[in-house]
């Protein structure tokens, strides 16, 4: 149950974002179910016990490498579905609530709370671009492959 | 129009329409390159930052060169893919410069505002959805989406007013974090999945891809400006933020 909301809540979410950022209408649908898959899949494994940002990593990875093959698949720009497999997991409550306790003058939990959003926002590039560079490689790969 | 006025207008409009509505510098150079490799010019160079770009080739011995300053506006993917598709159409040869000319200028005249309320519909839906995730009900996902609809609302004031800066992301967050709280004690809301849900739609997602995908190429500096960018964004929001939080303690002490 808690898998489903989850997962209906992250689809919602990046829907509205695919319309509010202007992306091609046949893509709405698709990149959102990027979004959603990437997110389910971050959420399961925080279920097993995988620590937040390596959490976070996997997902922003298999969002981007599920992102690029639907970019290539559609002959769109990847940045349309690379942008909107990770809009799910920018770090919004961890940022406000290191907002709230800094206004309530607790910087030491403000500050954590500031430090872990911005892992979490290292963790969402570290992991688009690892699948930015895998999606390189592999195109390398089969370029020299098919010029041999 | 010579033909070599009318490469550079191609060119140009192709490059300034990806930066103008979010696309990557490495997108706008190799958008450049390939066009003006189709079209059969020469010695065909370009070097786009976030806010400028800069063009020249040859053609016939002649050399034709631009310098152009963007300047970004509200983020249309549909049009940084429809540009997309005009290069890939000219590289495979099934577009000629007049035609590719004429369709760039029709991607240009269509106005972003025309999806104005949907995209304020979107917006709440957005911050609806992501309230849902933060463990909100009901009630939070439709406060958070109003919250949205009328911070969305006031940038479109903003924009119709030519007022937009960088102020418009901190009030914007201002007027996420305001309203929920000043409704809290009527309504007793998550107000932590409310507020966090409404900040959302401001949070630098594109930003940070954009930095990634040009830093990958090699850009640094397109890269570096990307993250920066996306750092101050969230940095902006977190300010708004702080600063309805504070105000509404110390009206609280006060009252």
């Amino acid at each position: 149950m808690h898998i489903l909301k989850m997962a209906v809540a992250s689809f919602l979410g990046t829907f509205g974002f695919a319309i509010l950022l202007h992306a091609p209408r046949r893509a709405w649908i698709p990149a959102s179910l990027v979004g959603t898959v990437a997110f389910v899949l971050y959420d399961l494994l925080l279920s097993m016990g995988i620590t937040s940002p390596a959490a976070i990593f996997l997902g922003a990875l298999f969002g981007s490498l599920i992102g690029y093959l639907c970019a290539w698949r559609m002959q769109m720009i990847s940045t349309v579905f690379m942008s909107l497999s990770i809009v799910s997991f920018v770090p919004g409550l961890g940022l406000y609530r290191s907002m709230e306790l800094l206004a309530r003058s607790e910087t030491g939990g403000g500050a954590r709370q500031g430090a872990e959003a911005m892992v979490a926002i290292a963790m969402i590039v570290l992991g688009l671009g690892m699948g930015a560079f895998l999606v390189r490689l592999v195109k390398t790969q089969v370029s020299a492959w098919k010029h041999r | 129009m010579t033909d070599r006025k009318m490469y550079m207008d191609v060119l140009r409009l192709a490059g300034e329409t990806i930066m103008e509505n979010g696309g990557e510098t490495y997108r706008v150079e190799e958008t450049v390159d390939r066009m003006g490799r189709a079209f059969g010019l020469e010695e065909v160079q370009s070097f786009a930052v976030p806010s400028g770009l800069i063009i020249s080739f040859r053609l016939n011995g002649d050399s034709e060169s631009s310098v152009l300053r963007v300047r970004r506006g509200s983020t249309d993917l549909e049009r940084v893919d429809q540009v997309n598709q005009i290069s890939r159409l000219v590289e495979a040869g099934k577009m000629d410069c007049a035609r590719a000319l004429e369709q760039l200028r029709e991607i240009r005249s269509r106005k972003t505002g025309e999806r104005q309320y949907p995209t304020i519909l979107a917006a709440g839906l957005s911050a609806a959805g992501f309230c849902l995730m933060f463990g909100g009900a009901w009630m939070d996902w439709i406060v958070s989406a109003g919250t949205v609809a009328v911070q969305q609302l006031f940038f479109l004031w903003m924009r119709r007013k030519n007022l937009q800066s960088m102020m418009t992301v901190v009030l914007g967050a201002f007027l996420a974090t305001l309203i929920p709280q000043a409704l809290q004690p009527v309504l007793g809301l998550n107000q932590e999945a409310v507020i966090a849900g409404a900040l959302m739609p401001l949070l630098p997602g594109l930003a940070m891809t954009n930095a990634v995908q040009d830093a990958l190429r090699g850009d640094m500096i397109s890269g570096v400006s990307h993250f920066t960018q996306a750092i101050m964004t969230a940095g902006l929001v977190a300010g708004g933020a702080l600063t309805a939080t504070t105000l509404l303690n110390v009206m609280g002490g006060v009252l």
